[in-house]
């Protein structure tokens, strides 16, 4: 848990929601909310926000098995967006969540335009705290990252999903594509409130024996330390975009320690997202809390905000 | 969410009580963590972090625990990189891990002669529930049907228990089990002395004939081991009318059910749908993996 002076310490506001730490666990990895609270020791409120699985219109089975495999500093994931549809998250989980824990943020996920706009308009009829657009899972056929590699297609989705809803909208981009900065640009013009950089990375696995590749969909999604450092350049490309506009990110990537989460603040991160490290250890939030906290009152520095954007390039 | 799915999960740093180590790169670790070794139920497994250049967890079946000492034994086999590393681990080194999770095995007195197959790395959840069913009640009769095609991790002897309607010679046992008399019999293709040489599931066809059509109503099967052989366990239930658990294994990431990567197909009164081994299994009533034609 977060101790008194610490919750001061690493509290901020983001989009006019106060988040209690700078810490953001991430879609896909917590399920519903829900999951990791049986797990001794775990809390939500040691993170500012927790994002739900990506949802879509119509229930989703899924990919086939096998979904996730390890790889050097990292894994690949094919989910497939397996999800019970927005109408039952709505009417049956959000219900037994606690909204005094923490921010809950539905992740809006769809094949086509019309499909995100309605889960959109599902979401906002309910006490959900904010809405992320999936525009980068890359594992699904149709949506997901091939409207997200495309700049005029993702401010599409956003101008439609904005239409829907005044709850804060976070538009979540892919790593996959040519110009991050130009799809920030239109995604804001659209009407994105904040960003969350990056979603995982396309990769793929071999098993030499079979030669056959080890996920299921053949090819999946590369996240944890790996994938850290092209997170950090992306989220400080973002962030010039952003940084004139007064709009938000959520960094993430690879992100383990206190000071893999600075060095996201420094780049350009109000917030800061854990996935995979919680595979890695449950426990991870409240160190790597302890560490940000210990970290700004070594550089005797009031708060936060302070640290977010502070990158001293070198000439 | 159901109950079941809301027992705690501890995290524990374990320290390496022993490490016994068999041929077929098997390993058999001895861990203290009492918090788990307290609660953990037959069928159960824990997630493990091998080694920390390696940070996601393998997923690692529990064959006993004593709770009042407060440990907890675990059989594995070399499989891949994360066992490999795990394999590599010595006395007093600290493992990190996440237990007990996972649906347990479910047993009720109207079967009193429960069938346990276990194949290879499939042994322990099937030790450990022979060890409740005999420690818990002694109500029941178990027989322990257990197969390798690599050296048993143990020495075998020849049973001191009787079971009928096994072929001659079929005499060799765990001792453990029948040191707790419970019966077992071996079964490998590779010839061992007092071994069956055959599946396991013959040697349960075998049993299950010797018994009149009043017996053969208390038998329910258990059974964890590899996909192929589940598969005929399954069948073999089917053509008995046997209820019949089977022991699921799949890749996993978080191991607490929150990212959807363990899931296998199965059939629920819903229709078809895609279930977590780490907690919705690992057991899973056989007819909902393997449905009957
Ligand atoms: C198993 C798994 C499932 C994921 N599912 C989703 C999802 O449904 N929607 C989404 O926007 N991102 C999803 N992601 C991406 C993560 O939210 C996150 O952006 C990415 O993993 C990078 O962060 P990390 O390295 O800390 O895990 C998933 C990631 C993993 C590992
Ligand atoms: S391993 Fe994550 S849900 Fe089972």
């Amino acid at each position: 848990m977060v101790h008194k002076l610490e919750r001061e310490m690493l509290a901020s506001e983001f989009c006019g929601m106060r988040f209690d730490t700078p810490l953001v666990l991430l879609s896909g990895c917590v399920g519903f909310g829900e999951e990791y609270t049986r797990v001794s020791g775990f809390s939500n409120r040691d993170a500012g926000a927790v994002c739900l699985k990506g949802t879509t219109l119509e229930p989703r089975l899924g990919n086939p098995p096998h979904r996730v495999c390890e790889t050097p500093q990292g894994m690949i994931n094919a989910i497939g967006l397996q999800n019970p549809g927005a109408r039952y998250v709505v009417d049956e989980i959000l219900p037994t969540l606690d909204f005094d824990e923490t921010r809950f943020i539905a992740n809006i996920s769809g094949s086509t335009v019309e499909e995100y706009a309605e889960v959109a308009r599902i979401f906002d009829d309910s006490p959900i705290d904010a809405m992320e657009i999936n525009i980068s899972c890359p594992n699904v056929k149709e949506g997901g990252v091939a409207f997200g590699n495309d700049p005029e297609m993702s401010a599409r989705v956003v101008e439609a999903v904005r239409a829907q809803t005044e709850k804060p909208l976070i538009t979540k981009l892919s790593p996959n594509q040519t110009d991050i900065q130009e799809n920030a640009r239109r995604c804001i013009e659209a009407g994105s409130d904040a960003f969350a950089v990056i979603n995982t990375l396309m990769g793929m696995a071999i098993d030499v024996e079979s030669r056959t590749p080890i996920i299921g969909n053949n090819q999946g999604g590369l996240s944890g330390p790996a994938i850290k450092p092209v997170a950090l350049l992306k989220t400080h490309q973002v962030y010039q975009v952003c940084r004139e506009h007064g709009i938000p990110i959520i960094g993430q990537g690879g992100v383990t320690t206190a000071e893999d989460a600075l060095e996201f603040l420094i780049a350009g991160a109000s917030a800061v997202g854990v996935g995979t490290a919680l595979f890695y250890d449950p426990l991870v939030c409240e160190k790597i809390n302890a560490g940000i906290a210990a970290y700004l009152e070594r550089h005797a520095l009031n708060e936060m905000a302070q640290l977010v954007g502070s990158l001293v390039p070198n000439d | 969410m159901s109950q079941a799915h809301r027992d705690t999960l501890y995290v524990e740093d374990a320290r390496i009580l022993a490490r016994e180590a068999f041929d077929g790169d098997q390993v058999i670790l001895r861990l203290h963590a009492p918090q788990m070794a307290a609660r953990a139920r037959p069928g159960q497994f824990a997630h493990i972090q091998c080694d920390s250049c390696l940070p996601l967890r393998r997923p690692i079946s529990i064959m006993r625990v004593d709770a009042k000492a407060g440990w907890a034994d675990f059989l594995f086999k070399v499989v891949g990189e994360g066992t490999r590393r795990l394999a590599e681990r010595r006395v007093d080194e600290r493992l990190s891990l996440i237990a007990p999770i996972g649906q347990p095995f479910t047993y009720q007195l109207q079967h009193r002669r429960p069938l346990l197959i276990g194949g290879g790395v499939g042994m322990p959840p099937m030790i450990f529930l022979a060890e409740e069913m005999h420690a818990v009640t002694g109500a029941y009769e178990p027989l322990v049907i257990l197969g390798s095609e690599v050296p048993f991790p143990f020495q075998s002897r020849p049973s001191q228990l009787l079971v009928p309607g096994l072929p001659e010679g079929v005499i060799a046992a765990m001792p453990l089990l029948d040191d707790w008399r419970v019966a077992s019999r071996l079964a490998s293709l590779q010839g061992y002395p007092g071994t069956y040489e055959g599946y396991v599931t013959d040697l349960a066809r075998a049993w299950l004939d010797g018994l009149d059509a009043a017996a053969r109503k208390e038998v329910a099967v258990f059974a964890c081991g590899p996909h192929p052989m589940l598969e005929a366990v399954a069948a073999l239930a089917e053509e008995y009318h046997l209820p019949c658990q089977v022991s699921l294994e799949e890749f996993m990431a978080c191991g607490v059910g929150g990212c959807a990567g363990c899931v296998v197909p199965v059939e629920t009164p819903r229709g078809p749908a895609m279930q977590r081994v780490c907690v919705d299994g690992p057991v899973f009533d056989a007819r909902s993996v393997f449905p009957p034609a």
